[in-house]
């Protein structure tokens, strides 16, 4: 008997089909490969290229070494964008931060109807940014504004809440923390529904108040997720544009400048897109040490799931 | 047996000390709700007053006498029937592209082993940490000019479906999805003879449709909402999605009509969460 043959057929077929299993699979990814590179990949390596060159509304025109990177540090709205994103980032902690986990353990506390609030509160989310804003332009209005009307019905003196340096980020904040909180709502009531409840009866057995059970149990059990939503903060508002665009256009004085609104102006206003390049380098840099802060993060959520 | 409780349990609920304590919790969500809907209930009412009504002194949220004609005139010195059609043309278009781009992406790396996958899920997963605001010029610079066509999609919806198909999101979390289809369902199929064309329309999309539904919807009106691309693509005003045409057209309209137009820019992403409701309920996250 001759085995040898259809042993070596088998090879050919098996290899035959080998290809043709990589030809589907690429087949499969080709669509999404092409649009990473033209629209992902290829702009993210372009910018880094951009910013050491002259770049003008027809392309590129010729390297010019570090001046963009001379003309950035030089220019004081690099360190007032940016410490202006400190200042937003300091107040998103006490607002844009606290306030869902606040929420969420109180909507966590209601056993019917709870999900109301959630709906409630994640429906800014869904609202498109620019004419949420149109609405809170109004809200802010100097005169025939309800929140000044208010203040004046109630005999406070009314503010310039988008014109008062002093006001205008805690104003903003405001609006940033109506329209995110939602999403991060859902995301702590997921982290505190898997807390088993054993471990709060068992509190509770040895004479943990509620709020000891809170400070001993419950936030360190969604530290790691706090955290992840801390970062998340973090890289969400370094990247401020809408607000003070619409709003307030980086004034007054500005107090309101960030370096994403920078970009944009260096970039369509006057057209020197290799200065708008190297802020976005900027940009990526700072996003880059919290973006892997942030995949640290959730890599050591993953290994250490508290079931 | 686990029962149902948060961190209070149900005989100290009952107590006075825990229905105080509820209460206020209660009264403080109730508060935070309201104030979480006012804009939405003031844009509603301005948009109903005349235009002097509405910068009167004095506090009043609702108006004298309800001017519904209002929301008929913003519709129509709005156009908002072609604004609306615009948005839904863009958003669909764009949700479209990206389930299926993403989809097929995560069917080849979840079942068909592509030589490299390593590194293909390495560099998609890197855009992840990238957003999309911090390499807009080049994004922009190669919307003007393709690279080989050298066409300019400025004032064309592919300037916008192509774009918007490119998301490292949607093929993480539907890889994730298909990689919990049971291989066995694969083999079956396999032996069967089904392709790989046919796997994934007749087993994996099938099997993935409620995640494919939200993601779905979610990616509708979260582009239905986006400003600064189409803000710079869109240059046409006869092309512009409800989001830039409200922002660049109503600032020369009287307020009421302004917040008139807004309330009805708002309608249609709000009623998504009609939906949505039903899955927070079962307590989804996104």
């Amino acid at each position: 008997m001759n085995l040898s043959f259809p042993i070596k057929k088998w090879e050919r077929l098996l290899q035959r089909q080998k290809v043709r299993d990589q030809i589907n699979a690429y087949l499969f990814l080709l669509p999404a490969l092409g649009l990473f590179a033209l629209f992902s990949w290829y702009p993210i390596l372009k910018t880094v290229l951009y910013s050491f060159q002259k770049v003008g509304l027809r392309g590129p025109a010729g390297w010019v070494g570090l001046n963009n990177y001379v003309r950035l540090l030089g220019n004081p709205a690099f360190a007032i964008a940016w410490r202006n994103v400190l200042d937003f980032v300091i107040l998103s902690i006490i607002f844009g931060f606290m306030v869902p986990i606040v929420l969420a353990l109180m909507i966590n506390e209601m056993r019917r109807y709870g999900y109301i609030f959630q709906v409630v509160t994640y429906l800014p989310t869904l609202i498109p940014v620019a004419i949420a804003l149109l609405v809170w332009r109004f809200i802010y209005a100097p005169e025939g504004g309800i929140l000044n009307s208010t203040l004046k019905a109630v005999g406070l003196p009314s503010q310039l809440w988008l014109q008062n340096p002093k006001l205008v980020k805690f104003s903003l904040i405001i609006i940033m923390t109506w329209m995110g909180a939602g999403g991060s709502v859902l995301i702590y009531l997921a982290a505190l529904k898997e807390i088993n409840v054993e471990v709060y009866e068992a509190a509770e057995l040895d004479g943990f108040s509620p709020w000891q059970r809170i400070l001993y149990i419950t936030l360190p059990l969604i530290r790691t997720r706090m955290a992840i939503m801390l970062v998340l903060q973090i890289i969400f508002v370094s990247q401020v544009f809408t607000e003070p665009f619409i709003l307030t256009m980086g004034g007054p004085g500005n107090s309101t400048l960030t370096p994403v609104l920078e970009m944009y102006r260096a970039a369509f206003e006057r057209s020197d897109f290799g200065l708008a390049s190297a802020w976005s380098v900027s940009l990526l840099m700072v996003l880059g040490v919290f973006s892997a802060i942030y995949v640290g993060l959730t890599r050591r959520s993953e290994a250490s799931r508290f079931s | 047996m686990t029962s149902v409780r948060g961190i209070l349990s149900d005989i100290e609920r009952r107590s006075i000390g825990g229905r105080i304590i509820t209460s206020f919790f209660l009264l403080t969500l109730v508060v935070v709700g309201l104030a979480y809907i006012f804009p939405f209930v003031f844009a509603f009412t301005a948009g109903l007053k005349t235009s002097s009504e509405i910068f009167d002194p004095g506090l009043h949220l609702f108006p004298r006498q309800a001017h519904w004609e209002n929301y008929a005139e913003a519709w129509r010195r709005f156009n908002m029937t072609g604004m609306f059609l615009n948005t839904i043309y863009v958003a669909l278009g764009g949700t479209i592209g990206r389930l299926l781009v993403s989809a097929m992406a995560a069917y080849s790396l979840s079942r068909l082993k592509p030589a490299g996958q390593t590194l293909i899920q390495t560099l998609i997963l890197v855009t992840l940490t990238v957003p999309m605001i911090a390499y807009l010029i080049p994004l922009y610079l190669t919307l003007t000019n393709l690279p080989v066509l050298h066409i300019s999609l400025i004032n064309k919806y592919w300037g916008l479906w192509l774009p918007y198909s490119v998301s490292a999101f949607h093929v993480m979390v539907l890889k994730n999805s298909f990689d919990q289809i049971p291989q066995d369902y694969y083999d079956a199929a396999a032996i069967d003879g089904a392709s790989p064309l046919r796997m994934f329309l007749s087993l994996t999309l099938p099997l993935s449709s409620s995640i494919l539904l939200v993601l779905g919807l979610l990616t509708f009106v979260g582009i239905w909402g986006d400003f600064l691309l189409p803000l710079l693509i869109l240059r046409d005003s006869s092309l512009q999605t409800v989001s830039v045409r409200l922002y660049t057209l109503t600032r020369s309209f009287p307020m009421n009509l302004q917040m008139a137009g807004a309330f009805l820019g708002m309608i249609p992403p709000a009623l998504a969460v009609l939906f949505l409701q039903r899955h927070m309920r079962g307590g989804l996250t996104f």
